[in-house]
């Protein structure tokens, strides 16, 4: 829509967002017997994106401890990346939004 | 957009946390209950946790398969055996004297107990990390 910088801006926080997703699921179904942790290989998905490619892949997250009853969600794991990823998203806001900033300024100037 | 799915499904998770957390709460009151409505001791309840696709409005199949939501498949009683003691002057006591009780431990109801309150306050962190990332992209727009 804009520049370079803030199209790739936009497949991050999509790619953020398709990610937190996996992370709420792998959360609310830490209790249920038989569930694998599901996750996507975040660096090769957005080379993809980048690259125009389609609907990320999801995979399931590998070297994990599996309980008794089949389950291998780490509450750990799946916290810190609940964190990481809303921490990254507000820095990719953040920066979008001061691409905005610049473009609303062209607009305002340009007006006068 | 996509996030409100992540909502639905960590509400799907607190949702389920909590009836597991009312199931244990009963077992607790009643570990000591020698008559129900079926008849006999109270039989101890667990729930069976299964996982749901969480329908969202602008549903395509890929985003069906991401939105997994968690429910309770069933409610399960204790098939084992009730807890004899012997009490003769007690008003549910058999010919022999002894009264059938609840086969409930306390101690692994607590701690079942403490997992479920866990489930829910982890899913009620991921509602508040998602929420701030819907103000985050609204925010934008300002």
């Amino acid at each position: 829509m804009l520049d370079p910088i803030s199209n790739r801006l936009e497949r991050y926080m999509d790619l953020l967002s398709t990610r937190q997703k996996l992370v709420a699921s792998n959360i609310a179904n830490a209790d249920t017997p038989g569930y694998r942790t599901r996750d996507i290989d975040f660096h090769f998905e957005f080379m993809t994106q980048l690259a125009g490619g389609d609907t990320p892949d999801v995979i399931e997250a590998q070297g994990l401890k599996t309980k008794n009853d089949g389950n291998n969600v780490s509450m750990d794991r799946e916290t810190r990346l609940l964190a990481e990823n809303a921490i990254r998203f507000n820095a990719a806001a953040s920066l979008l939004k001061s691409e905005m900033r610049v473009l609303r300024s062209a607009i305002q100037e340009g007006k006068q | 957009m996509s996030l409100f799915t992540a909502l639905s499904v960590s509400a799907s998770g607190m949702s389920a946390q909590r009836t597991r957390a009312e199931l244990l709460v009963e077992n607790l009151a009643n570990s000591e209950t020698t008559r129900t409505p079926e008849g006999g001791p109270y039989r101890r309840k667990d729930a069976v946790f299964a996982t749901e696709a969480q329908p969202s409005q602008f549903a395509s199949m890929f985003q069906d398969e991401l939105g997994t939501g968690v429910n309770i498949s069933e409610v399960v009683e204790d098939t084992r055996e009730p807890d004899r003691r012997y009490l003769p002057g007690h008003p549910d006591a058999d010919a022999q004297g002894y009264v059938a009780f609840p086969r409930i431990n306390p101690a692994e109801d607590m701690v079942d107990l403490m997992g479920a309150s866990r489930g829910y306050q982890a899913n009620v962190a991921a509602i508040g990390a998602v929420k701030d990332m819907i103000n985050r992209s609204i925010d934008l727009l300002r």
